[in-house]
């Protein structure tokens, strides 16, 4: 598509600019700087806090630039004296209700007020006024507020309307008394923390690090997020070796999510330096008794020993090798190579609740980046909640609706919350998410279809007409609740569904930070899965390695299983359920302790940076791998080098060919991993079995009409969320403590554990 | 040489210097017998910091870390913590405070650039002079060997008065 191409001459300079353009943006990048608060490029426009101002020739007063697109002969000037007291009566004006309390704001420092003030402020106030006072606020266990330091760039409303959807805060009062405030007085939303994050003031702080640093004090690392498959990049803030905050990288450099983060990204990381982490290498000498701490050579060493006799006992098959989707491709790649080239095992696997190897072996298009949702022109959602589970997902779908004009079709068994974005919302019956893939390949007829969804056969017309109208990306997502045929006909659809001027993408909706990697590194290749490994414990199965542990619902009806395996080795940070009957545990390093890379579901591979050194005598995880595997007599080679194990899975892994750890170090370019693109293929037969599963389908349960909770799955208490005292007060429904003006994790108080955690979250 | 000359030429050489010797003696003395008597420090002498407390005894720092960005010499180490009690029980006169806050001698060049960038007026150098320690480790003082209502004064120190004129005895070398 061929741009129209516009002269603009800005300061005397002529540019050449694609029409559209808007004027803040072509000056900036011509080279001339300037100012503003409000203005966000990914936002909605405010054009409230009038520092970018400009003259435009023809025009008869001084113009906001943010608002202003180019027009062919434009003439601008963005330095003169006119301008730069226009700007300078603006800081004023700012600064006259603003609190010079910059050394107890947590703000201080990186905050674009302060940079303002410095290039445009005067040397001293002439106001002389009493300036504005509200007493500082909490409004959620996450979000600090301090009203009267806001000026009302509105940011924060527009990224919780435009972003979350959530609406959740917003402007109150008049005039000169206006303050940012929510409804009701407390923060009842998802919890994200971006208006913390865009907020150019101290107006609204992250209420977990407060008063504890100053940014400058902090070194930022760039990494991963460790929690869902969207992989946000972000920035740790670490202090003599103490992750202190997280926050996202620079809006202006970062590709894949700007400033997004969720609550777990954000608030998430207190389980690094918790003292709950497991300290030193422990063995349990006999079955039943207690573990004792031991040295990392005695372990390993006690570890080599049983899984040699083991082995020779019981043949190299009864040894069972379990990663975690959570480990770094380094780790998972070592763990995997360890299972089959050293012990020689065919019963490797990992514990993941999702199995997404059908739909990958079958892959008709490559996957679509979270840039391809955000201006896709139709979104398909089988199943799944992202808003919930892959938080980032959610906004690239709701900014696509709402800024990009993107059709929505959802189909689920739950009125999830991104239904209100919708264009069509498909009410399933609960399990019947395969029938959505029936209709979309046309393996069935739409009666059969319709009744078993329990909708109308209009609604499945009007998905395909949506679809043929459909000019530019179609993007199909779908979570785990598909079978394997299912996932394969999924797969080859985009045969089905491309046009001319359509193009197909798949974006798989997995749960873990690294399930895509781990399926790349061939971990999900094993004879068994985690469940009939558990089954077989104690016949087929002897001894078990688990780096990670395994779910609880993977447990769940299987608690003896592990207490009947002669030898249980598990790589942790915490004491879980499957460290309880563990023979031998290690201490594993966190995501913030070690170097690596994870994929995530866009398919990118992006590098996990040590931030900090490994707490306690932790170990990063290749390397206790590495470690045992000298034991037994193979030394890999690897010596401490993160970066040389990649090397080796891009020389043993197709998809990463060529990918070395330089080329993954800008993250404003986050590279992705060439999956194999299957070639069309018949997939009658998947569509038969898919049908065939269809038609058994019952027709009885009840459709779930009520919309799930705001954070009923991104406050669940989990091993690595249990350890932020916030989130227990957020999973037990968040309630509004007496007064706002303290932190309520000193005033409520839901049990003596959570206490002891407040106490030590307040440290 | 003849011997002779050489003791001429050296008597000589120390009957001219003890006479510059006892020239001195009937001059006025200016060594001071430090430690039997104080030594006269200048007003704005630079010695051991101390910290402040308001009026009502709470510690005026918050703990804002311009001290330590300001240090030349990285020997300021403060750890910030939030404190949630009301303004009467707090430890600070803000809900920010510092919960450690340690200056390392061994480092410190008592250049006053600490005491330049606080914007509270928390920290003043004191003239507490004496600072010499058996051991290295003793020179990292905490915030109780900092704090003016905890550290312990010298008795070996006066402060000039204003208008006195300390530097005179100098000038007359």
């Amino acid at each position: 598509m061929t741009q129209d191409v516009i002269k603009v001459t800005i300061n005397n300079k002529d540019i050449q600019v694609p029409k559209g353009a808007r004027l803040i943006e072509v000056c900036r990048d011509s080279g001339f700087d300037i100012p503003s608060f409000c203005y966000y490029s990914d936002l909605a426009l405010q054009a409230s806090c009038r520092m970018c101002l400009v003259r435009i020739e023809k025009m008869p007063k001084l113009q906001t630039s943010c608002t202003i697109t180019c027009t062919d002969g434009m003439v601008v000037t963005t330095q003169s004296e006119e301008i730069e007291k226009a700007q300078r009566a603006m800081v004023e004006f700012l600064l006259a209700n603003h609190p010079l309390d910059c050394p107890v704001c947590d703000r201080g420092g990186e905050c674009e007020l302060q940079e303002m003030a410095f290039d445009w402020g005067g040397l001293e106030e002439r106001f002389t006024e009493k300036k504005n006072y509200y007493a500082e606020r909490y409004l959620s266990p996450m979000v600090a507020n301090d009203p009267q330091r806001c000026i009302l760039c509105k940011r924060c409303t527009r990224v919780c309307d435009e972003w979350m959807g959530e609406d959740a805060i917003e402007a109150g009062g008049r005039g000169a008394n206006t303050v940012i405030g929510t409804y009701g007085g407390w923060l009842d939303c998802s919890q994200c923390g971006n208006c913390i994050e865009v907020c150019p003031t101290g107006t609204l702080l992250d209420a977990t690090y407060r008063h504890q640093a100053r940014p400058w004090e902090l070194a930022q690392t760039v990494s991963t997020c460790t929690y869902c498959s969207d992989g946000c990049q972000m920035s740790l803030g670490a202090r003599g070796g103490e992750l202190m905050r997280v926050v996202a990288r620079d809006r202006y450099v970062n590709g894949l999510n700007g400033e997004f983060l969720c609550i777990k990204g954000r608030f998430g990381h207190p389980f690094v330096n918790h003292e709950a982490r497991i300290r030193t290498p422990m063995i349990r000498y006999k079955k039943g008794g207690k573990l004792i701490p031991a040295t990392w050579d005695d372990a390993i060493r006690h570890v080599a020993s049983k899984l040699d006799s083991i082995a020779n006992k019981h043949g190299r098959n009864s040894i069972g090798i379990v990663g975690s989707p959570r480990l770094t491709n380094e780790a998972l790649y070592l763990l995997k190579k360890f299972a089959t080239d050293l012990i020689g095992t065919d019963n490797y696997a990992v514990t993941d609740s999702v199995n997404l190897t059908p739909f990958f072996a079958n892959l008709g298009a490559p996957l679509a980046t979270h840039r391809d949702i955000r201006y896709a022109k139709t979104i398909v959602l089988i199943g799944g909640e992202p808003e919930e589970l892959q938080p980032l997902t959610g906004k690239q779908i709701r900014q696509a609706v709402r800024n990009g004009g993107a059709r929505l079709i959802i189909f689920n068994s739950v009125p999830i919350r991104l239904r209100e974005q919708a264009s069509q919302f498909i009410h399933i019956r609960p399990g019947a998410e395969e029938a959505a893939v029936l209709a979309l390949a046309g393996g069935a007829t739409d009666s059969l279809v319709s009744r078993k969804m329990g909708i109308e056969t209009a609604e499945l017309e009007k998905v395909r007409g949506t679809i043929n109208e459909t000019e530019g990306d179609l993007i199909i997502m779908f979570d785990g609740s598909l079978s394997a045929a299912a996932q394969s006909a999924l797969a080859q659809l985009s045969y089905l569904l491309r046009a001319d001027n359509r193009r197909v993408l798949f974006h798989p909706l997995p749960l873990y930070n690294n399930s895509i990697g781990a399926l790349d590194m061939g971990m999900t290749n094993g004879a068994i899965d985690v469940t009939q490994m558990l089954d077989a414990a104690g016949r087929g199965i002897r001894a078990v390695c688990v780096a990670g542990s395994f779910l609880p619902e993977q447990l769940r009806g299987r608690e003896e299983s592990l207490a009947k395996l002669d030898f249980l080795m598990v790589q942790e940070l915490f004491e879980t359920d499957t460290t309880s009957f563990a023979d031998v545990v290690l201490p594993a390093a966190s995501f913030a302790e070690i170097d690596g890379t994870f994929t995530n579901n866009d398919g990118f591979v992006q590098r996990v940076r040590q931030s900090i050194p490994p707490v306690n005598q932790s170990k990063a995880d290749w390397m206790i791998t590495d470690q045992l595997a000298r034991e037994l007599g193979v030394e890999f080679g690897f010596g401490m080098s993160a970066s040389a194990v990649f090397n080796e899975i891009a020389m043993q892994v197709p998809g990463y060919a060529g990918l070395r750890y330089p080329l993954l170090k800008d993250e404003s370019k986050p590279v992705q991993v060439k999956h194999d693109i299957a070639v069309q293929r018949d997939i009658s037969n998947e569509l038969e079995t898919v049908r065939t599963a269809v038609e058994q389908m019952d027709e009885s349960p009840e459709k779930h009409n009520d919309t799930p909770d705001v954070g009923h799955e991104l406050f669940k208490i989990r091993t690595l969320t249990d350890k932020v005292a916030q989130f227990h007060l957020l999973a037990a429904g968040n309630p509004r403590p007496e007064s706002l003006n303290v932190s309520p994790l000193y005033q409520i108080t839901l049990s003596d554990d959570l206490r002891a955690e407040a106490v030590v979250a307040g440290d | 040489m003849s011997i002779i000359t050489d003791v001429i030429q050296s008597t000589k050489a120390i009957i001219q210097g003890m006479g510059v010797t006892l020239s001195y003696i009937p001059k006025r003395k200016w060594t001071v017998q430090y430690p039997e008597e104080p030594v006269t420090v200048q007003p704005r002498y630079r010695g051991q910091h101390l910290l402040h407390v308001d009026e009502n005894g709470k510690e005026k720092c918050v703990a804002c870390f311009l001290c330590a960005a300001a240090c030349p010499s990285e020997c300021i180490y403060i750890i910030a913590k939030d404190d949630p009690r009301s303004p009467a029980e707090r430890t600070g006169v803000d809900e920010r405070f510092a919960e450690v806050y340690n200056i390392d001698y061994g480092r410190c060049i008592f250049c006053g650039y600490c005491v330049e960038a606080c914007p509270k007026d928390a920290i003043t150098h004191g003239y507490n002079f004496e600072l010499s320690v058996y051991n290295r480790a003793d020179l990292l003082k905490t915030k109780t060997d900092l704090l003016i209502t905890t550290q312990l004064q010298s008795k070996n120190y006066r402060v000039a008065f204003s208008d006195e004129d300390v530097d005179s005895e100098y000038k007359e070398v």
